[in-house]
């Protein structure tokens, strides 16, 4: 069955234009009982998805800006975060510096819980180690109530005593100097003995019969008998033991128990009387 | 040629409408279909279905009270359309014919826009029945009376009137 030709189908297609022009113009004029024209109901019905598809794209718009807007928040409030989290890490370092602060201090009070009247803390703002004098300076003076002869001591033990005063500064003799001397005792062994410094950061104790067994790590505190330091103040461990061929005494090598160049902070204790016997007593506390 | 006979029978059809309707009366023919059935039998389908559109808007805008624009626009084109159907397959010439196939139109026009109405509104309104058939019958005599009128050779009675005068 062949097409008929267009010149013969033209009547069809006019009649087809006429009627849809016609029913176009009455759908836009007729309304349904509902209120509503037929020609808006096909309207709805063929614009009906573009409107849904405009509606979700503006939907989706919306929810996109309110994303871009979170993100930016978000973003904000993350720098923000890590800001803080920068300060408070610099804050927590401050922290834990006067936290090991406060642990030298405790230290140093848990040794001496009940620390002497005229107990001055201090710094040691400098050590001079050049040849064999070992001496200190410390930021206090006779302002604050420093004299010569006064202990010097870390929370670690014995650093030395008060030789010098300036109004706001004092020099301290190191234990280690090559001329410093102080009565002290093996502790172990219950052995009193004298420590000379031997100018190189250590001390020697002298005077200690062979047949004492001394051994290496031995703790060595102060004996108090030299009239210049309190008792039971920490000066170090034995580092080694040795004979000579012909003496009666070991030479004994102590490491100290301070390093002063790592007690930046310090107390200077009043210096001990020799008519305050009990003195000794009350720094053991 | 067809044009303007289509042009003036719609003029006349417009006037004759407002007459007819000024006068009052109760079953008036439907004149627009007139110069539809006129086109349809000398012009084709195509004139015919552009007269009928012209035709039913001229009847949509004079209609009173006033019609939706483009009811019997729509009708008419189809009504055309039939008619050059039909006028393509028969030859038409009786009076009798044409008076009935008008008639029939008018007919078929009114189930035509009662089938639209109920689409459009979704409610059918019946027109009185009577008054489809008395205007059925109005437009067939009215288009019978036409087209006897039509085929009276009134130039060459007039020719021979004057020759007589003459002689």
């Amino acid at each position: 069955m062949s097409t008929p030709p267009l010149t013969s189908r033209r009547p069809e297609i006019l009649l087809a234009v006429l009627l849809s022009a016609c029913l176009v113009a009455l759908s836009l004029q007729v309304r349904r009982p509902t209120g509503e024209s037929v020609g808006e109901r096909w309207l709805q019905s063929i614009l009906g998805p573009f409107v849904d598809l405009v509606a979700g794209v503006r939907t989706a718009g919306g929810d996109l800006a309110e994303w871009s807007s979170s993100r930016r928040a978000l973003l904000s409030e993350n720098r923000q975060l890590r800001s803080s989290a920068e300060a408070l890490e610099a804050e927590l370092l401050r922290l834990r510096g006067v936290e090991r602060d406060r642990d030298r201090l405790l230290a140093l009070f848990g040794a001496h819980a009940a620390p002497p009247a005229g107990t001055v803390a201090a710094r040691l703002v400098a050590v001079e180690a050049a040849g064999p004098f070992r001496t200190a300076l410390l930021d206090r003076g006779a302002d604050d109530g420093l004299s010569p002869g006064g202990v010097v001591v870390a929370a670690e033990g014995l650093l030395g005593r008060v030789v010098a005063v300036g109004a706001g500064t004092a020099r301290v003799q190191l234990l280690s100097d090559r001329v410093a001397a102080a009565g002290v005792l093996l502790a172990r062994q219950g052995r009193a003995a004298v420590a000379r410094g031997d100018g190189r950061g250590g001390a020697t104790i002298l005077y200690v019969p062979t047949i004492e067994a001394v051994e290496v790590n031995d703790p060595v505190v102060t004996s108090g008998t030299d009239g210049l330091y309190p008792t039971d103040l920490p000066v170090g461990r034995v580092l080694s033991v040795n004979r000579k061929a012909d003496s009666l005494f070991w030479e004994i090598q102590v490491a100290m128990a301070v390093d002063p160049a790592r007690a930046a902070r310090v107390f200077v204790l009043p210096p001990v009387r020799t008519s305050d016997a009990p003195a000794g007593a009350a720094a053991r506390r | 040629m067809n044009s303007l006979r289509l042009a003036a029978g719609l003029a006349l059809s417009t006037l004759g409408t407002l007459g007819l309707g000024a006068l009052g009366l109760p079953a008036t023919p439907d004149l627009f279909l007139l110069p539809v059935g006129d086109s349809a039998r000398r012009g084709g389908a195509p004139l015919a279905m552009v007269a009928g559109l012209l035709a039913g808007l001229l009847e949509d805008l004079v209609s009173v009270p006033g019609r939706l624009l483009g009811l019997h626009a729509f009708t008419k084109v189809l009504i055309g359309y039939v008619l050059a159907t039909i006028a393509a397959r028969t030859v038409i010439e009786k009076p009798a014919a044409v008076g009935g196939l008008l008639a029939g139109a008018v007919v078929l026009e009114s189930v035509a826009l009662v089938l639209l109405l109920w689409i459009l509104r979704g409610e059918a309104l019946l027109p009185p029945p009577l008054l489809v058939l008395s205007r059925a019958a109005a437009t067939g005599l009215l288009a019978g009376a036409l087209q006897v009128a039509s085929r009276v050779p009134w130039r060459e009675r007039r020719e021979a009137r004057r020759r007589m005068k003459l002689g």
